[in-house]
């Protein structure tokens, strides 16, 4: 059986699919976290269940990624029954999408989702009532208190039950509406004034009369209650919405978010460091008994200790704090609120708003981030952003590596840190010359939530789940390469080029090898560094060339398949040019 | 007069959308279509965008869409 689930952003798709099968997709409280279609299976009473969570539509019939998904997704799949998420909380905007839905033709189930927050906004709804106005099945759910669960269970099990007795006939396939048309639907209400405009880009009178449908329904069924006391979240959602007293709380929060991460990561490295000096012994020790003696167990006797050191005392406490501060900010539906505050500056970059999203998404690692560009208005947008995120935007781990190797010579972060800021201003510049000054920033405000420690550990386990699949076996691998490369003397080949490297940037020709090896993945670059005897001067100036180039290699997977390779060659391009401006600048200004 | 002519917490009834391509389409996604009663809620300053009330939801509009909703102000009563 297939079953796929439809409803408004934001309004708990992904949970309530996480609630019943156990999945771990990712919910958060912002319009737009699932970007793509995910699919979960439940095995019940020997019937398989695929269930397929779509990304957030306002309406099947828009013109953006995740309506054609989603409509492409129901072309294509046979399925049985379209699961209809529904906010009671926001219940006529949302039944738009339900009688869409509807006059689809498909057997749809509601799921009144959210019906606690409704109750404590001080409106019931007549559950019974809305089923006989839309003929189908509605059943009232939270997926944060469970209520309803055990009724949707139900319902699964009466449906299956039911498909097994007619094995063979698909109500999908008795359907006539197999294709969803977007031309046969145009029936043009002229509000636009215009008539040459493609038929998913204006609202049609059908649109009108769905909404209309929507507004009569949702006053029908909803019985206000007495009035909710406004609570403190009121309070602060009006704080936070005011646009100066609230831009100002956001920044000192982010202040403080910034600061909290510091002293997490220094207040780890002295402790984590002496619980694995023992480990690195024994290790050194075991390696060098059981290994014949020769190149191949040294390198490993000092590289695999070694490479342990980095990803455990820097990147794992920058990785589980950054993940605990992006999983409060967006449950609490605070991210979105950065994007509004910020919106003017965003449109000096040639960006929306949406665009702090994906961007600050980044500090914590910016493969997801790419993916969250989704939310932008047009591909120019996502170039630019796809751009600052792999040029300027440091991922956790890079934070955690950049700030260590400063620390171990003397360079000097406010440099660093400056360049940065200076070169995302002029990148901003540059790139903002691309986008045309269409100013179309549209956006809902998610409501405030107190986040739920079950969500944001899940978050945390998720996001953090990386640190062990990819980033300590890739740092271990690079340790042993660039050790091998040291101990082997091959670095020494680079030394022709020393004359070069230190007339352009200042720095050894070994340096300027770790700047390259950026390639791969950025954080892995310093490990080379450290194996060197810089001055302060030049490990600030390889530092800023290493904090300022390329993306790593997943987040180039990603940009391909987002954007295509000319968009890739022309980031990688930028990535090499600002590197080397950033080298030759830094060369020519900082005191020898 | 459209959304920027109004005050901070004035209340209007929207009558025309004025704006071109996919715009009339994400207005009304957001619920915001002639008919409708919205109320402005925050305006931010530097020409910044407008934070609406629109039925149970809040709607975030950038000037220049701001603007090109034409509205009818509620008369205080």
């Amino acid at each position: 059986m297939k079953m796929v689930l439809v409803g408004n952003p934001n309004v708990g798709k992904s949970s309530v699919l996480n609630v019943l099968t156990g999945s771990r997709l990712f919910a958060s409280n912002y319009p737009g976290t699932s970007t793509e279609i995910a699919a979960a299976r439940l095995e019940l009473d020997g019937t398989e269940i695929r269930f397929y969570d779509t990304p957030g539509v306002y309406s099947i019939y828009s013109n953006n990624e995740g309506s054609n998904l989603t409509r492409e997704l129901l072309e294509k799949e046979a399925i049985d029954i379209i699961i209809n998420i529904v906010d009671a909380s926001n219940l006529e905007r949302n039944l738009v999408l339900s009688y869409e839905l509807l006059d689809l033709g498909y057997p749809l189930l509601v799921v009144l989702n959210q019906v606690d927050r409704a109750r404590e906004i001080g409106m019931d709804i007549d559950v019974f009532k809305l089923s006989s106005l839309l003929n189908s099945p509605v059943i009232a759910f939270s997926a944060s208190t469970g209520e309803g669960v055990d009724e949707f269970q139900a319902f699964l099990r009466d449906t299956a039950s039911m498909k097994g007795k007619n094995a063979g006939s698909n109500p999908a396939e008795s359907l006539n509406v197999r294709r969803i048309r977007l031309d046969e639907s145009c029936d043009c209400s002229g509000n636009c004034g215009r008539c040459s405009i493609v038929v998913e880009e204006c609202t049609t009178n059908l649109d009108l009369q769905r909404a209309e449908r929507a507004r009569a329904t949702a006053q029908t069924v909803t019985i206000p209650t007495a009035q909710a006391a406004s609570g403190y979240l009121q309070n602060i959602r009006y704080l936070v919405d005011r646009p100066v007293a609230g831009t100002l709380v956001l920044l000192i929060l982010a202040y403080l978010a910034l600061v909290a991460l510091s002293k997490f990561i220094s207040m780890c490295e002295g402790p984590i460091a002496n619980l694995l000096e023992p480990v690195s012994e024994i290790l050194h020790g075991f390696i060098l008994s059981i290994m014949p003696p020769g190149f191949v167990a040294t390198v490993l006797a000092k590289a695999i200790p070694e490479g342990l050191i980095i990803p455990f005392t820097i990147i794992m406490p920058a990785m589980l704090m950054v993940s605990l501060l992006m999983a409060l900010l967006e449950d609490t539906g605070l991210l979105p609120r950065y994007s509004v505050a910020l919106e003017r500056l965003g449109n000096f970059f040639g960006v929306s708003g949406q665009a702090v999203i994906p961007l600050s998404l980044g500090f914590g690692c910016r493969t997801p981030a790419v993916m969250a560009t989704r939310v932008l208005p047009n591909d120019t947008q996502r170039f630019i952003v796809i751009t600052l995120l792999s040029i300027v935007i440091p991922c956790a781990a890079t934070v955690g590596v950049l700030v260590m190797i400063s620390a171990k010579f003397n360079a000097s972060l406010a440099v660093i840190v400056s360049t940065m800021l200076i070169v995302m201003l002029l990148l901003g510049l540059i790139l903002s010359r691309l986008s045309p000054q269409e100013d179309a920033f549209i956006y809902e405000l998610p409501p405030l939530r107190v986040p739920q420690a079950k969500n944001v550990w899940n978050k945390i386990k998720l996001r953090f789940s990386g640190f062990f699949t990819e980033v300590l076996p890739l740092l271990l691998i690079m340790s042993i390469a660039i050790r091998a490369l040291i101990e082997s003397n091959l670095l020494e080949v680079f030394q022709g080029m020393e004359s070069i490297t230190r007339l352009l940037f200042g720095i050894p020709a070994e340096a300027f090898v770790a700047v390259l090896i950026t390639i791969f993945q950025r954080y892995l670059a310093p490990l080379v560094l450290l194996n060197l005897s810089l001055t302060s001067r030049e490990a600030t100036i390889a530092l800023s060339m290493i904090a300022l180039s390329l993306p790593c290699l997943p987040v180039m997977v990603v940009t391909v398949r987002e954007l295509g390779f000319k968009s890739l060659f022309k980031i990688l391009g930028m990535g090499f040019i600002t590197s080397f401006a950033v080298g030759m600048s830094l060369n020519m200004i900082l005191p020898v | 007069m459209n959304t920027t002519d109004l005050k901070r917490g004035q209340k209007a009834i929207v009558r025309n959308i004025g704006s071109g391509r996919g715009v009339e389409r994400k207005m009304f996604e957001m619920g915001i279509r002639p008919g409708i009663e919205i109320e402005l809620l925050e305006i931010h300053p530097f020409k910044g965008p407008l934070l609406f009330q629109v039925g149970q939801s809040r709607v975030v509009l950038g000037r220049n869409l701001a603007a090109s909703v034409e509205v009818e102000p509620i008369q205080e009563t």
